[in-house]
């Protein structure tokens, strides 16, 4: 593997013969679940530019076949030259001459309006199309960013943030992002809780999956905005904090707000801006803006609508960075 | 003098629906019968082989045969419904709306008037030729009465020597070679392909990569590709070649362990034979004219399961004996087809259409 090139999830599997060997079936379904639907969600389905798009080409359908002006052959099957064409299933889309009183070959008052309708919703669809485009290149991370700056394990931090949460939990699934190999969602299991992983990196998802966890393939931010709305009972974040744009932040954490159950604590773990220097040279040049300070963190969660925002009672041990607790309002 | 001539809405060379058109103008031609190649968009790379559709009506003469070449909704279809001459379809198939309409309401909509574009010409036509049972079986459904099936002429028009070939390049990897050939569609589910790989690399086959050919169909689809193949960190082991020449499809044929078909939706799938003819074992994906087409060569793999069909391809190539026999088995199914007497087969179901016998070649 090159130094440039992003593990992969042979490079995870490497040397550890427990993890080569095949995972159980019930295991590798949800994993081949959770790959399908990760793509699916990459679908442009309603997209505001598709849905113009077609109705226009709808409208081109009912006021002149095929593509008018595309060719000669178009033209000649057109409404009014029925000499050329046999009734077919489009006839009874199309106005009729005798109500509209035009000749063969004239446009109806009707379909000079509608051409103009057509010409509107073309307009209208190359600039949402526009639109779209800069906002998705604002709102999520370059594609495979996620790969060059990696969420670190949890590691000894599991089990303070696991009890924590529980602690406080009103009930619900608990979701971390990013999730990683799913350390924390198996501390969270055994201790009885239902817990869902969101994880970016697809073959890291994979391994959490095979060993039983419950991830999506997802950024957490797409994954939160399709989230039913008080649908969490609690939220840990992590590595996806430390690569998100600033003012992608506070979007994430507004919908985290909004995903969570009322009374529903969330806890962030973030790198603390000490180690900006440590970091790979990918990560220095991807990650937006130096990590942030405590304060900050604490002032964007106050923005987001989070109340009791402190650090981690339990405290990270060892573990340098940045933890902090806060709740949704009752 | 009447003639048998085929109609196609645009001529491409590079395409198997222009090279099939090509071959079946030749093939009518050498038994003595007038053909011309009628389009309604000149491409100017095959302008000399084309006359433009609007001059036939001035041309026709009572007894002609027009043969038309259905891939995609075309104004050809409501003018040829509605002219008095003994029409044919040779169908190609089409794709279903609703696989494209997640990606692109304008193709889809494109679908959705094929469709109707074919149950309109049902009635007006004579015979009706699918180059596979699975697309006759959607000729039957639209209300075509006589119906036949002949495989598609063309279909090793493009050169794929094979291994006997290989060429003198080294493939950008030293893996495990996985090759997907086609129009990059939401229906040939390349995604699947993907994910297999991504199971592959962790279990089993660490160095395997995967090469893609083929002209995007839409650029959505091709961009969630993208996407897809970025998340599940292969991005630097799935290489896009996008549409390429003949040269190196033949190349990717030649240096190829397998061939992964993981599509929804196939007519046909002229890849299938061409990598029967490289001597390429197929893993495929059990659905559309796919099985059909292998005949019982290759490996089919049944739901859409990545883990499943990773675990199909790293088998069937840990174990050569087995591929061995697969290999040799899509060369025996290659020479059942008889694709190269498809075109004069073809013009034997023309013939008792035509009006007046040929003259002498």
């Amino acid at each position: 593997m090159s130094a440039g090139q992003p593990p992969t999830g042979a490079a995870d599997f490497a040397g550890d013969d427990s993890k080569a060997g095949s995972p159980a079936p019930a295991d590798q379904a949800r994993a081949a679940d959770a790959l399908r639907e990760a793509f699916t969600r990459l679908s442009p389905q309603g997209s505001d530019a598709w849905n113009f798009l077609a109705a226009f080409t709808h409208l081109g359908d009912r006021y002149g076949p095929y593509h008018p002006g595309a060719s000669a052959l178009s033209d000649s099957v057109a409404p009014g030259r029925t000499d050329a064409r046999r009734p077919g299933p489009l006839d009874r889309l199309r106005p009729r001459r005798d109500r509209g009183g035009a000749t063969a070959g004239e446009k109806t008052d009707l379909e000079e309006a509608m051409g103009h309708v057509v010409e509107a919703f073309r307009f209208l669809s190359a600039r949402v199309e526009t639109l779209e485009a800069r906002l998705a290149v604002q709102d999520r991370p370059v594609d495979g960013v996620a790969w060059l700056v990696p969420a670190r394990p949890l590691g000894s931090i599991a089990g303070p943030v696991a009890g924590h949460v529980l602690a406080r939990s009103p009930g619900g699934v608990i979701v971390h992002a990013d999730c990683g190999e799913g350390d924390l969602l198996r501390v969270l299991h055994e201790r009885g809780a239902e817990a869902h992983g969101v994880e970016p990196r697809g073959a890291v998802a994979l391994h959490a999956i095979e060993s039983g966890c419950s991830v999506t393939i997802a950024e957490a931010s797409e994954h939160l905005a399709s989230s039913p709305e008080g649908s969490s009972g609690g939220m840990v974040l992590s590595g996806v904090v430390d690569r998100l744009p600033l003012h992608a932040l506070l979007p994430l954490l507004t919908r985290s707000r909004r995903a969570l159950r009322r009374g529903a604590p969330l806890v962030v773990l973030t790198e603390p801006v000490a180690t900006v220097d440590a970091r790979a040279a990918t990560a220095q040049d991807l990650v937006d803006g130096r990590p942030l300070h405590q304060a900050t963190w604490e002032l964007l969660l106050q923005r987001a609508g989070f109340v009791e925002v402190a650090p981690l009672p339990e405290g990270t041990g060892d573990d340098r960075r940045i933890a902090l607790s806060a709740v949704v309002p009752s | 003098m009447s003639g048998i001539h085929h109609f196609v809405p645009v001529l491409h060379r590079g395409d198997a629906v222009g090279r099939h058109t090509m071959r079946l103008r030749d093939a009518t031609r050498a038994r003595g019968y007038h053909s011309e190649i009628f389009v309604d968009t000149v491409d100017p790379d095959t302008a000399a082989d084309t006359v433009p559709v609007l001059s036939y009506a001035g041309e026709a003469q009572a007894g002609d045969v027009a043969v038309y070449q259905f891939a995609t909704a075309s104004a050809m279809a409501p003018w040829l419904a509605g002219r008095a001459e003994t029409l044919v379809v040779n169908y190609h198939n089409v794709t279903p709306p609703e696989l494209m309409a997640p990606w692109d309401n304008h193709l889809a909509l494109g679908q959705l008037r094929a469709q109707g574009d074919l149950r309109l010409l049902a009635p007006r036509t004579a015979l009706a030729v699918a180059d596979s049972a699975y697309n006759e079986a959607h000729l039957a459904a639209a209300g075509f009465a006589a119906t036949a099936v002949i495989s598609p002429s063309a279909a090793l028009d493009a050169t794929v020597a094979g291994h006997a070939g290989r060429p003198a390049h080294a493939p950008p990897h030293r893996g495990t070679h996985w090759l997907a050939v086609g129009r990059v569609s939401p229906n040939k589910a390349l995604e699947s392909t993907i994910a297999a790989l991504a199971v592959a690399r962790a279990h089993g086959d660490g160095e395997a990569w995967l090469e893609v050919i083929g002209k995007p169909a839409t650029d959505s689809y091709v961009t969630a590709l993208h996407r897809y193949v970025a998340e599940l960190g292969l991005a630097d082991v799935v290489q896009f070649a996008g549409h390429a020449e003949d040269a190196t499809v033949e190349a990717a044929y030649a240096t190829a362990d397998v061939l992964v078909v993981t599509s929804e939706h196939e007519g046909f799938c002229v890849p299938v034979v061409e990598a029967m003819a490289a001597g390429v074992p197929v893993v495929a994906f059990d659905a559309g004219a796919v099985p059909e087409v292998l005949g019982g060569a290759g490996v089919l793999v049944s739901g859409k399961d990545a883990y499943a069909l990773a675990a199909a391809i790293t088998a069937l190539l840990r174990d050569a004996p087995r591929r061995d026999r697969a290999v040799a088995a899509g060369r025996e199914r290659l020479s059942a087809l008889r694709l190269e007497t498809a075109a004069d087969r073809f013009v034997d179901l023309l013939v008792p259409l035509a009006g007046v016998a040929a003259t002498s070649p």
